[in-house]
């Protein structure tokens, strides 16, 4: 079962370097949320019922309801609706994308980790580098952010990866979502009311 | 010599099914099931007529079309009963037969010196050129698991035992119904229905085509789609039932095949022309999803 | 006996120039044939003898005796060199016709006697072993294809290509006596089979890359490849035949012999070559798709199949290097089976593009059309050339693809984790090289071919004189033949390299036998039934009432050739997504902001090699450093009088101080 979510999450991710649309992109990052939050009950079985229930009611807040909500919100607000101005052809994107998939493989190969984690490894560096593409090769700033969200919840699945032994870890990672999603989009949610044109045409030429 | 029987019969109830569930969808009665097949014989009553600037091999482009379907068909194995041609990396032979037919589908379409069947011509290379490595991660990915390499010992071996290899599964009956549509040259990458010829990829090519010929290719085509539906009846279909279970279920799987083949059709518009390679492409990474999930099953890094 | 069996036809080819032009051809014909029987039948010998024993023959000549040997190797590329080379000359009868009023009788016999030189000295590139003669052998081959391209040497062009041609082959050349030199510094010897005790004490990897690259130039690999492209529309058909089907074929002989006796380090130096090849050939195959010269297009595709080669090879070197006999065996097999096959179908697609180019006298596409109402037989040959290129069955390219797919799929099972991603990488390329080469030839075929003629100069008026035809049929029964009935060449084959690299082969090479017979059965089956079909369809049809009637124009009635598709347009959905791999350079002039009423424009394309803009970039970097010493000549005979005097001082000086 685990094995399906994080197949799931990698194809998330594939979708998510091809699509057009910013709509898309929050829902897929609502989904990635899902996905974590299905994880985080299948994954986390050894540590203490208190920290899985704080975990997963985290991720389910955070990730499936207050990050989406908040993207959306800036759709509506900065109508932004289509990813103008790539700064690479969708072709190459999944040509790309697929790169990172081979190179993913070889890396975590090359690690020699215990072999249940090693789909974890793959995933996890695969949405690292689909993350860090995303903010290479688009311009405008809102495709950023959505990059930076896929690399937060690439550390999060990490972080699951290996939670069981050590419970600190994920702690860490809820903090940094909460960091992220307070911090960022709160600056985001709020500057906008003074700056909306501003966002739309941020790195625009 | 069993697959071929099959596809005949799937073939022939195949495209009525999908033209009925896409009527029935949008809320008319539709035609009849038998329809289709109504429609084919009566052009192989009718006369021809050539174009002028064709030559030879537009008169030999929709034979070599049908026989290469025929051949791959032949070549096929279906649920518990092996071809009497199978061979390691059969599935090779499989495709570039395909390969074989739509080349001189292409040439066919080139012959008669038109700029529509140019462009899709030109479309349809493109297109099949960049499905095939999907097929063939596929079939690796298939090789891997059950570490064996003619399509029947695959089909054999291969269990829809245990999540592991059911998302396996899924996986390869996803890329193929996708693969089937893009051969097949239907939505989301070319709509049958269109009647503008600049957006045309199959439908254009067999514009200068009629009579005899033009029945020829459509038997091909409902051909076709018999061929991947029994490659996915193969993945889903367990050896181990059976026989009069297996033949139920394979009719089953066929029907469902061509009823979501209406369905899709039904609720999906068709895609951009110029997004339809990152589709493809995309249906490749897909696949190679898949290729990891057999490579650790096969390492045995996952259970 | 031998003696003079062998060097009697290296003194009688002087006498083609000797010969009136009316006798010209016959001894010419004459010589070939003596040569192809000298050679063949010690090569047929030592292929069907127990064991496969190499047969060698000791040559006394005025300098020293010349050992030349064969053995399974050097047979199986004999008996290929011999076929191609027959099939050249026998088509330049009928090719070289209309230049016997343009040329002197001198330039022709010239032209016959550097093709019969070609001949012997591709002949002695595989017989010799030893490091001096083999490099003579080598250069010999690169001196009489130089003169061969130059057969129409009056245009500027020609001439400059011919010598880059010329100067890349010496590059290869020293890197080549660079190689030999370091064999012998260390084992005294410098021929092959010094190597295997090289190697046995040295790293492997350093000395095979050497040969490599110097072979590869020949070969055509990428990066190495730049003079292909050009030197094979420069030359006249038959010698683009000639050389692209059996000369850079000795590249890929010179790396199998190296690697018969590389010892370790196997597996390093089949990823290389593997990764080597598959980039060749999908870069070689793009590369070819955009081009508008029929005859590039073709030597690009030489480039994509020696990538097809170098994968099955690659593939052999892993399979060596992991003590995987299946595999080894598969990939050679497959690797030398496509020598075999790119020789026929090569040769026979340059040869029906001489006959258009002939007929039409042009080589644009954009400007040809329509030639099969003319030229059936040529359009058929074509065709049929197309067909084995792209690797569809029933003909003989699919029979060596499926034998490297099957050593593939193989590989992809029975290994660590990183071989089954290199093995499915492969795979990958190899997927995409056949969907793309046959992209690449329905444009190739359809655009030259089919249609209506798209200028009315460039049209053809009848078919070409069965002389040419001749050899292009012979080509293609031998295709067919090996398509059909692929045990007949595949055995041998399999046998000679068993012994080559010894390989302890086991019971599964019965499972490989089994499917190649079903494939070949299956080739009887697809045509039978073709043949069926087609019958029941012509019996159908007379029935019927057949009209003809113009194409369907959606409502225009006055089409006009110039509505068809292009070359341009067909390779445009491909040039587009691979841009800035194929730098097409753009000729426009834009319409600026002030012109309101704008003046004539006219808008063309070219393809470029992205690899030979990088090296022009080089070559004109080396231009500016030696313009600058190019000061030093100034053409006064007292300036280098100086030159020679400070010379002096400065030999006095170093002297004096010791330190020469």
């Amino acid at each position: 079962m685990n094995v399906l979510l994080v197949i799931l999450f990698a194809i998330t991710l594939i979708y998510l370097s091809i699509t057009e649309r910013f709509r898309t992109y929050a829902t897929l990052i609502g989904m990635q949320g899902l996905l974590l939050f299905a994880l985080s009950f299948l994954e986390l079985e050894t540590i203490t019922l208190g920290t899985l229930l704080f975990v997963a009611i985290e991720t389910l807040v955070f990730k499936v309801i207050v990050v989406p909500f908040l993207l959306l919100r800036i759709i509506r607000k900065t109508g932004i609706e289509r990813v103008h101005e790539k700064a690479l052809p969708g072709f190459y994107s999944i040509l790309f994308v697929s790169g990172g998939l081979l190179l993913s493989i070889i890396v975590s190969f090359s690690m020699n980790t215990t072999p249940v984690n090693m789909i974890y490894f793959i995933v996890s560096f695969f949405a690292v580098y689909t993350g860090l593409f995303m903010i290479i090769s688009h311009k405008k700033i809102f495709a950023h952010l959505i990059g930076f969200l896929v690399i937060e919840n690439a550390v999060l699945l990490l972080s699951l990866a290996i939670g069981s032994q050590i419970p600190m870890l994920i702690n860490m990672g809820i903090l940094l979502d909460i960091f992220v999603s307070v911090l960022i989009l709160g600056i985001f949610v709020m500057r906008l009311k003074q700056h909306t044109h501003e966002l739309t045409m941020l790195k625009d030429e | 010599m069993i697959a071929l029987l099959l596809a005949i019969i799937t073939a022939l109830f195949f495209p009525g099914i999908i033209i009925r569930v896409k009527s029935l969808v949008s809320g008319r009665k539709g035609p009849g099931i038998f329809q289709p097949w109504k429609n084919i014989f009566v052009l192989l009553r009718k006369s021809s007529v050539f174009s002028t600037t064709t030559s030879f091999i537009f008169q030999i482009a929709p034979v070599i079309y049908l026989a290469s379907l025929v051949c791959a068909l032949i070549l096929l194995p279906v649920p518990g009963i092996p071809s009497r041609f199978g061979f390691g990396a059969d599935f090779v032979l499989l495709a570039y037969l395909l390969a074989l037919g739509k080349f001189f589908f292409i040439i066919g379409a080139l012959d008669t010196g038109s700029s529509f069947e140019g462009m899709g011509a030109n479309r349809e290379a493109l297109y099949s050129m960049l499905a095939e490595p999907a097929f063939f991660i596929l079939f690796g990915t298939l090789a891997l698991l059950t570490g064996h390499l003619s399509m029947q010992s695959i089909f054999e071996q291969f269990h829809l035992s245990g999540y592991n290899s059911m998302i396996g599964g899924i996986i390869a009956v996803y890329v193929l119904i996708q693969i089937a549509m893009i051969e097949n040259s239907r939505m989301p990458v070319d709509d049958p229905k269109t009647h503008l010829e600049l957006t045309m990829i199959h439908e254009v090519m067999i514009l200068d085509h009629s009579g005899f010929d033009l029945a020829l290719i459509q038997i091909g085509t409902n051909l076709k789609f018999a061929l991947y539906g029994i490659l996915i009846a193969n993945i889903l279909i367990p050896v181990t039932w059976a026989l009069p279970y297996r033949i139920a279920l394979f009719f089953g799987i066929q029907t469902a095949f061509a009823a979501s083949i209406g369905l899709m059709e039904s609720f999906r518009a068709r895609k951009k022309m110029m997004k339809n390679p990152q589709f493809i492409v995309t249906l490749s990474s897909i696949a190679l999803v898949g290729f990891i999930l057999s490579l650790l099953m096969m390492y045995q890094l996952i259970r | 006996m031998e003696n003079i069996l062998i060097t009697l036809p290296v003194f009688l080819s002087f006498v083609i120039l000797f010969v009136p032009s009316k006798g010209r051809y016959y001894t010419t014909l004459f010589i070939s044939l003596g040569i192809v029987l000298i050679t063949s039948v010690p090569a047929v010998n030592v292929i069907f003898s127990k064991g496969v024993l190499p047969e060698i023959f000791h040559i006394a000549t005025g300098l020293g005796s010349v050992t030349l040997s064969i053995d399974g190797l050097s047979a199986f590329f004999i008996l290929v060199t011999n076929f191609t080379a027959i099939t050249g000359l026998l088509y330049s009868k009928g090719y070289l016709e209309p230049y016997r009023s343009l040329k002197s009788p001198a330039q022709l016999s010239i032209h016959n006697f550097s093709y019969t030189w070609l001949h012997l000295s591709m002949l002695g590139v595989l017989m010799l072993r030893d490091g001096i003669p083999f490099l003579i052998a080598w250069e010999l081959m690169a001196v009489s294809s130089f003169m061969l391209i130059l057969f129409e040497a009056e245009k500027r062009a020609t001439l400059k290509t011919a010598v880059n041609y010329l100067i890349q082959m010496h590059i290869g050349l020293v890197l080549l006596v660079i190689a030999f030199l370091l064999c012998e510094a260390d084992t005294g010897s410098m021929s092959f089979d010094a190597l295997k005790f090289y190697f046995s004490h040295h790293s492997n990897i350093g000395l095979f890359l050497l040969f490599f690259a110097g072979f590869a130039i020949k070969a055509g690999f990428i990066p190495f490849h730049t003079w292909l492209p050009e030197a094979h529309p420069a030359a006249p058909s038959h010698v683009s035949g000639v050389m692209s089907g059996v000369m850079i074929k000795m590249g890929i002989y010179g790396i199998v012999r190296v690697m018969t006796n590389v010892q370790s380090d196997l597996v390093t130096i089949g990823l290389i070559v593997l990764a080597v090849s598959a980039i060749s050939g999908i870069l070689g195959v793009m590369m070819a798709i955009v081009q508008h010269d029929l005859k590039k297009l073709l030597a690009y595709h030489s480039i994509e199949n020696i990538g097809i080669i170098g994968i099955g090879i690659g593939l052999g070197a892993i399979g060596l290097g992991i003590h995987n006999p299946l595999l080894a065996l598969l990939g050679f097999s497959g690797g030398l089976l496509h020598v075999l096959n790119h020789s026929l179908f090569k040769s026979l697609l340059f040869f029906s593009a001489g006959s258009v180019y002939q007929a039409c006298h042009t080589r644009n596409i954009e400007q040809l059309g329509g030639v099969i109402h003319k030229m059936p037989v040529t359009a058929g040959l074509f065709l049929t050339g197309s067909l084995a290129i792209c690797g569809l069955p029933p003909l003989n390219g699919f029979i060596s693809e499926i034998l490297i797919y099957l050593g593939l799929f193989q590989g992809l099972s029975t290994g660590t984790v990183y071989q089954s991603i290199y093995m499915l990488m492969a795979i990958i390329s190899l997927a995409l090289i056949g969907g793309l080469a046959i992209y690449c030839f329905t444009k190739a075929f359809g655009v030259v071919f089919l249609g209506v003629p798209r200028s009315e100069t460039h049209t053809a008026t009848s078919e070409v004189n069965t002389g040419m035809l001749f050899p292009q049929f012979l080509a293609g029964t031998l295709m067919f033949l090996i398509g059909m009935f692929p045990l007949l060449f595949l055995q041998p084959l399999a046998r000679i390299l068993v012994f080559l690299f010894q390989i302890n082969m086991d019971l599964s090479w019965i499972t490989i036998i089994r499917s190649i017979s079903l494939v070949g059965k299956m080739g009887f089956f697809l045509i039978g039934l073709t043949f069926l079909l087609f019958l029941t369809r012509y019996w159908v049809l007379k029935t019927r009432n057949i009209r003809q009637g113009p194409t369907w124009g959606c409502g225009y009635t006055t089409g006009t050739a110039r509505q068809q598709y292009t070359g341009t347009s067909f390779a445009d959905a491909v040039a587009g997504l691979a841009e800035p791999i194929l730098k097409t350079q753009k000729e426009d002039r834009p319409i600026s902001e002030e012109e309101i009423f704008p003046a004539e424009r006219s808008f063309a394309t070219h393809p470029a090699d992205v690899f030979r803009l990088g090296l022009n970039r080089l070559v004109d970097f080396l231009m500016l450093i030696l313009k600058k010493l190019a000061r030093l000549q100034t053409g006064n005979i007292q300036h280098y009088i100086l030159y020679a005097f400070i010379f002096m001082i400065l030999i006095f000086v170093l002297l004096y101080l010791k330190i020469l």
